[in-house]
């Protein structure tokens, strides 16, 4: 499987001097949602704690490093990682209402929920952040700036950021730490009994699963150029986030990149092939038909199917 | 039961393939030569309405450029939309931009909402593919190009716009205001300006605010009052406005909180001079119309209208009826968006007539920038140019007032076709 994994990377790493742009953005896309997902992945696959207020650590992370960059003239390289501490500081606030009340199931999903909304409200009605506007960040493709005139390095930084969340999940995978979230997932209580400091772990998932999606909103803003609070914080963010994971196999190592790379060329392949004619709006009955279809054939997600299919029927 | 089984050779070729496909989207038979334009709007999702019918507006308009003989000068080149949908989301913004450009885009068109626009202007700038932005008011857009393209940042400004931004519909409006109670021999005092809280609604309010400071006109803005757009309900926020006994409230709405706004203003008996907003959608539009019938009576709003006194607009937006009733089932108004959308795809063709090469972006842009063109179908207040940032400081508003539940032009004069009534008759 090591052979195999360095050879993806290689032919992923070549993969630019190829494609046409459209291609390029394509996958930059399945990177950063992948990135997005194994960031989720660690408190929402491994620790099962189901947060759907992830795009506030975007935002978070984004609008910090966009008003760094824009006031101060801080480049968004030292900005992306204010951004994720103080995405990993509400991340602390959140898991420590969540974790100390001992709110679980739909609780938590309420609690997340309600902070990304209270994000996006209160960024909607602050105009020292730019308010309902947003902030339009100048192209000036100044590589200080986290701006690039060649489109491509963009892939390369969106392909980092995925391998290395990647990365800290394969690390943590190994870890007692790793062990102690699949074994409060599995069962929290029986956990508990056996000595493992719930609440501990549960944080620190939470405090790394932030941080980690905080980078990714520097990544976002500067690479679109434009922040709203709805497409920063909104809920249609947080669910594209958990998406990949769900579908790709939340708690394995690769489920969300493997969910990314089925989800975004589906989104987009749709879009561009039942778009083009009069039939508005046809590509996204067929993006939900497919996703039905996944969910349906494949609830567990694809990669425990994918890991039976390459390694399983080995002889 | 058989089973059929997917071999693994099977499912890496139908793979290979997918990512070929992937790859290279171009079609790969030989296509006569066109100039192909990468028209992106959302076409679905939150705004599909407005941008379903700037959609229809630039083909319209590529349609009777490519019946008249295409660009002359080129030889008769033909024009070929490459259409886009953003969805609104930003992020579709740039990836449509990049799949345009990938499929041989030379100029790219859009797109509505100005979160898409700004991804999109970073692909013009990365690519050098001219971008006019035929829909999108926040200023920003196009000032940060000119700003980093002033400071050396980038070397040439790829990005125009031909419709108002924020802040001069905000200098239009104050003025309309100013002149519309000029000429009623009126003079209201206070005015109550309400508005939907997102980025649209801001927007317009912070424009129009910034104008009545800068212009200090008779009348004083008393009051403003932010909703959540989509409301649930308004009546808090028209009760406040009451208590606040204003001559004219102002609103900037959107359809949802326009058909929650005028039927709880008429509810609340609100004693007004009239309702006359900035500029905003909801108060216009033919399903606001079936909805709100007699509540939009006399209500006035300032928004980029077509000039109705042009005979070519009359023919083509007789012609934009038929076709949407065609297509969809219902007739549906040829207005702002079809309108600069429209006038987009002519002004790109008086472009193109006059660049040098089509080879080479810089010249399309240098045409761009020595643009005069006078053969727009909306209302504008001289020909159609750039300034120094790369807007059209002609693309103005018109005022418009709903007369026997119609839209009608009536201000300034020279686009006016009925006189406007206000203060309102008395209920």
């Amino acid at each position: 499987m090591r052979w195999l994994g360095a050879l993806a990377v290689l032919v992923l790493l070549a993969l630019p001097a190829v494609l046409g742009s459209y291609a390029t953005t394509i996958l930059i896309l399945v990177f950063f949602y992948g990135f997005l997902g194994q960031a989720w992945n660690i408190v929402g696959g491994y620790a099962g704690q189901l947060s759907v207020g992830h795009a506030a650590f975007v935002g978070i992370g984004g609008y910090t490093a966009a008003m760094l960059s824009l006031e101060w003239g801080i480049t968004p390289w030292i900005g992306m990682f204010v951004g994720g501490a103080l995405a990993a500081v509400l991340g602390a606030v959140i898991g420590y209402l969540g974790f100390r009340f001992g709110l679980r199931g739909f609780y938590f999903v309420l609690l997340t929920v309600a902070f990304a909304e209270i994000c996006r409200i209160a960024v909607s009605n602050v105009d020292a952040v730019g308010g309902a506007l947003g902030l339009y960040i100048t192209f000036t493709g100044d590589p200080r700036q986290f701006q690039f005139q060649d489109g491509r390095v963009y892939y390369y930084i969106a392909l980092a950021l995925m391998l290395a969340a990647t990365g800290v999940v394969a690390l943590l995978e190994r870890r007692r730490f790793g062990i102690y979230l699949a074994a409060i997932r599995e069962d929290e209580s029986a956990a508990e009994a056996l000595g493992v400091d719930t609440f501990k772990y549960k944080m620190l998932a939470m405090v790394v699963s932030s941080f980690l999606t905080g980078l990714g909103g520097t990544f976002y803003a500067f690479y679109l150029f434009s922040l709203q609070p709805n497409a920063m914080f909104g809920i249609p963010l947080s669910v594209e986030i958990i998406l990949r994971p769900i579908v790709g196999g939340a708690g394995t190592l690769l489920g969300p990149i493997l969910g990314s790379f089925m989800l975004t060329p589906l989104g987009e392949l749709s879009r561009l092939y039942f778009g083009q004619g009069g039939h508005h709006g046809l590509h996204l009955v067929a993006y939900g038909v497919l996703l039905i279809a996944v969910v349906l054939f494949l609830p567990q997600g694809a990669y425990p199917y994918l890991r039976r299919f390459f390694v399983g029927s080995r002889p | 039961m058989a089973k059929t089984r997917l071999s693994r050779r099977a499912f890496l070729r139908s793979t290979a393939a997918g990512a070929a496909v992937l790859g290279f989207p171009l079609p790969l038979r030989a296509q006569p030569k066109t100039f192909k334009i990468g028209a992106i709007h959302p076409v679905t999702g939150p705004l599909a309405e407005p941008g379903q019918a700037c959609r229809l507006g630039a083909q319209m308009a590529a349609d009777a450029i490519n019946a008249a003989g295409g660009i002359k000068s080129k030889g008769g080149l033909k024009l070929e939309l490459l259409l886009g949908d953003t969805q609104t989301k930003p992020e579709n913004g740039r990836v449509e931009a990049e799949r345009a450009v990938g499929q041989g885009a030379q100029m790219l068109l859009g797109s509505f909402d100005s979160g898409s626009t700004n991804s999109m202007v970073s692909v013009a700038q990365q690519k050098r593919v001219p971008l006019l932005v035929d829909i999108a008011a926040a200023d920003p857009i196009t000032a940060n190009v000119a700003k980093s393209v002033k400071e050396g940042q980038q070397k040439v400004q790829y990005v125009y716009r031909n419709f108002p931004t924020g802040s001069s519909f905000g200098r239009n409006a104050v003025q309309y205001f100013t002149e519309i109670f000029k000429e009623a021999s009126v003079s209201p005092k206070r005015v109550v300006l309400m508005h939907a809280n997102d980025l649209f609604g801001t927007n317009q309010m912070r424009g129009f605010k910034a104008a009545w400071e800068a212009a200090k006109p008779s009348w004083e803005i008393v009051e403003i009052i932010p909703w959540p757009e989509p409301p649930s309900d308004l009546s808090t926020e028209v009760s406040r406005a009451k208590a606040l006994k204003p001559d004219v409230l102002a609103p900037i709405t959107r359809p949802a909180s326009a058909q929650l706004l005028l039927p709880e203003i008429r509810k609340q008996r609100v004693e007004l001079m009239g309702i006359v907003g900035p500029g905003s959608p909801g108060l216009y539009e033919a399903g606001q119309f079936a909805v709100l019938k007699e509540d939009l009576e006399y209500v006035m709003t300032s928004v980029p209208w077509p000039s109705f006194k042009n005979p070519r607009t009359l023919a083509v937006a007789e012609e934009y009826a038929k076709r949407t009733e065609r297509e969809t089932g219902r007739r549906r108004t040829f207005d702002t968006n079809s309108g600069y959308s429209y006038d987009a795809m002519f002004l790109i063709a008086d472009i193109l007539e006059r660049a040098a090469t089509l080879g080479d972006p810089d010249a399309i842009v240098e045409a761009m920038r020595k643009t005069r063109f006078a053969g727009g179908l909306m209302q504008y207040g001289g020909p159609i140019l750039f300034n120094e940032i790369g807007d059209n400081p002609n693309a103005i508003a018109t005022m418009i007032q709903i007369l026997g539940q119609k839209p009608v032009a009536v201000w300034p004069k020279a686009a006016a076709l009925q006189k406007f009534v206000f203060p309102r008759p008395k209920a």
